[in-house]
């Protein structure tokens, strides 16, 4: 893990460590990886300027959440935002069904929690329970979670919003890594709010 | 094979008009296009009577030469005002366009004209540059990301938003959708490589305009290609070819109609804006490089009399596999009106009916 300004850390929770990244000041974001394991990219340097952002190994073993929901507080994150990458929006979903009150809110990157084969069926009949402030990103040429998925979770939470990232495939952060920390910034920041756009367009004023 | 009426409105000017391009619209006259809009919908009528299928606008600026700025407008008119025809809107530039408000357009109009629409999405013709101020070097990019955007506005069922290159939207959620699920034909127009890659990939019908049949085939032909890498087959009713054709009593008389044609286009544009535009204007078919064409006069690949025409289109269907024809029967930037009709009438009565089962 070797993007510039991220320190290597970890933490320990009965006996299991688990290792992490961390840079950047301000509101804590977590980061759980997709398969392809922890891997900085451009995306988390651009997040830094706005967020302290911890990327953390995801802990193996079938409910990650609680050692997850330890390890957070056991750094003293109380409170903090969540990304889940991929195959990590399932722990990502179960850690803010979880703790509800400790998610601010939640950003699902290609989320593979619920997949057209009925994967996942558990986890979509809680989801109409949680009523976190959650963005849901598909990248229109996703070959691996088909990106009409997205609708899936826009339909069943309470406070779900879905966007698509043009010419990106399932790792968007990595395929346009500017356009994924944008919204995903302007999200955290305003949550449903983020839908009035404060773009401003006068030139030469 | 079907067939469609290229309607470009033949704005008649009072006086001689200046050759430049853009041409000063103090010189337009109100009366006169008044007067051809109102021809325009008396034209239609013939046609539609004629038995012709579609009827198909264009969108084009700053010049009489075809008087169809908003493409839009003028086909929810024609539909308010012919009950049977299909109106073919060929088509929205879409590198110049709010896509999502195309989206919504196009569903309010498939729906008013209860499902008569037939929609073509296009990067532009290259003078269009000018418009609205399009970089040439952004265009293609951009009417991918729109045409992408305005395909996903149809059919999204849930509020979505959109984080593109050239387009960025939090909320899009569209009213109405269009009254043809999951949305109206659509083709994506253009001779490109990506156009007919586009076209492929979400399985649209192609639209190849002007050339000679073998230049277009290149075209159509790698569109299949493409179809088949994508696991289908278009039919034949999804390969559109737009052309200039002159018809006449006989071949003489349309040989003497051509050699009559200008072989420049009726308003140019200054040397050095061609330039740029000839700079930054890349375009090609099927992967060729081509030149755009900015001042030059386009082609007129059906000519002779019906007899002749008839075996054209023949001919044209086996090389070009186009199965809709889209014709000016007239150089379409001509408001003289009486060759129109004549072409129109002898088409109609003497072509028409013996190119259908081609």
């Amino acid at each position: 893990v070797a993007t510039t300004g991220f320190r290597e850390g970890h933490v320990e929770v009965g006996g299991v460590r688990i290792p992490y990244a961390d840079a950047g000041q301000g509101a804590p974001l977590v980061h759980l990886h997709g398969a392809g394991g922890l891997r900085l990219t451009r995306a988390h340097e651009l997040l830094t300027r706005q967020f302290r952002v911890l990327a953390f190994e995801l802990p193996e073993g079938p409910a990650p959440e609680h050692t997850l929901a330890l390890a957070l507080a056991t750094l003293g994150l109380d409170t903090f935002n969540l990304l889940g990458t991929s195959i990590a929006g399932a722990a990502a979903l179960a850690l803010a069904l979880q703790e509800p009150r400790r998610v601010r809110a939640l950003v699902l990157e290609s989320p593979a929690a619920i997949r057209p084969d009925g994967r996942g069926a558990d986890l979509e009949r809680r989801l109409a329970g949680l009523a976190t402030p959650t963005l849901v990103l598909f990248g229109t040429v996703d070959d691996v979670v088909p990106p009409a998925m997205g609708r899936v979770y826009k339909a069943l939470m309470a406070n779900c919003h879905l966007v698509f990232v043009y010419a990106a495939g399932h790792a968007i952060a990595a395929d346009r890594p500017e356009a994924f920390a944008e919204v995903v910034a302007d999200f955290l920041e305003r949550h449903e709010a983020f839908v009035i756009s404060r773009a401003q367009t006068v030139i030469h004023p | 094979v079907k067939v469609s009426f290229f309607e470009t409105v033949r704005y008649r000017a009072p006086e001689a008009l200046p050759s430049e391009w853009p041409v000063p619209s103090g010189s337009y006259d109100p009366d006169a296009g008044a007067q051809a809009y109102r021809a325009m919908i008396e034209r239609l009528e013939y046609v539609e009577e004629l038995g012709f299928d579609w009827v198909s606008v264009s969108e084009h600026h700053y010049s009489p030469r075809i008087l169809t700025p908003s493409p839009i407008v003028s086909a929810a008119f024609i539909a308010a005002h012919l009950k049977r025809i299909t109106i073919a809107l060929l088509g929205p530039i879409v590198p110049h366009s709010n896509p999502v408000r195309v989206a919504e357009e196009l569903a309010m109009l498939d729906t008013m004209a209860q499902g008569r629409l037939v929609v073509g999405l296009l990067r532009g013709t290259a003078n269009e540059a000018m418009t609205y101020d399009l970089n040439p070097q952004e265009a293609r990019e951009r009417t991918d990301e729109g045409m992408e955007l305005i395909l996903r506005a149809w059919t999204e069922p849930q509020p979505f938003g959109w984080q593109g290159r050239h387009f960025q939207y939090r909320t899009i959620s569209i009213w109405p959708r269009p009254l043809q699920q999951p949305h109206p034909p659509t083709f994506a127009l253009g001779t490109s490589r990506e156009s007919c890659e586009f076209a492929a990939r979400h399985h649209l019908g192609c639209g190849v305009s002007y050339g000679p049949f073998e230049v277009m085939a290149k075209a159509t032909r790698y569109y299949r290609e493409q179809c088949a890498r994508h696991g289908w087959q278009p039919s034949p009713e999804q390969i559109v070819y737009r052309a200039n054709m002159l018809v006449a009593e006989t071949d003489e008389d349309a040989q003497a109609l051509l050699r009559a044609q200008p072989n420049q286009a009726p308003f140019t544009m200054r040397a050095g804006v061609r330039d740029a535009v000839m700079t930054l204007d890349s375009r090609n078919i099927a992967g060729e490089a081509r030149a755009p064409v900015v001042s030059g006069a386009l082609p007129t690949t059906f000519v002779g009399s019906p007899d002749t025409v008839v075996e054209q289109v023949r001919r044209c269907r086996e090389v070009v596999g186009a199965g809709v024809l889209d014709l000016s029967l007239h150089p379409p930037g001509s408001g003289d009106l009486d060759p129109l009709m004549r072409a129109l009438e002898l088409f109609g009565k003497k072509v028409l009916p013996r190119i259908r089962e081609i």
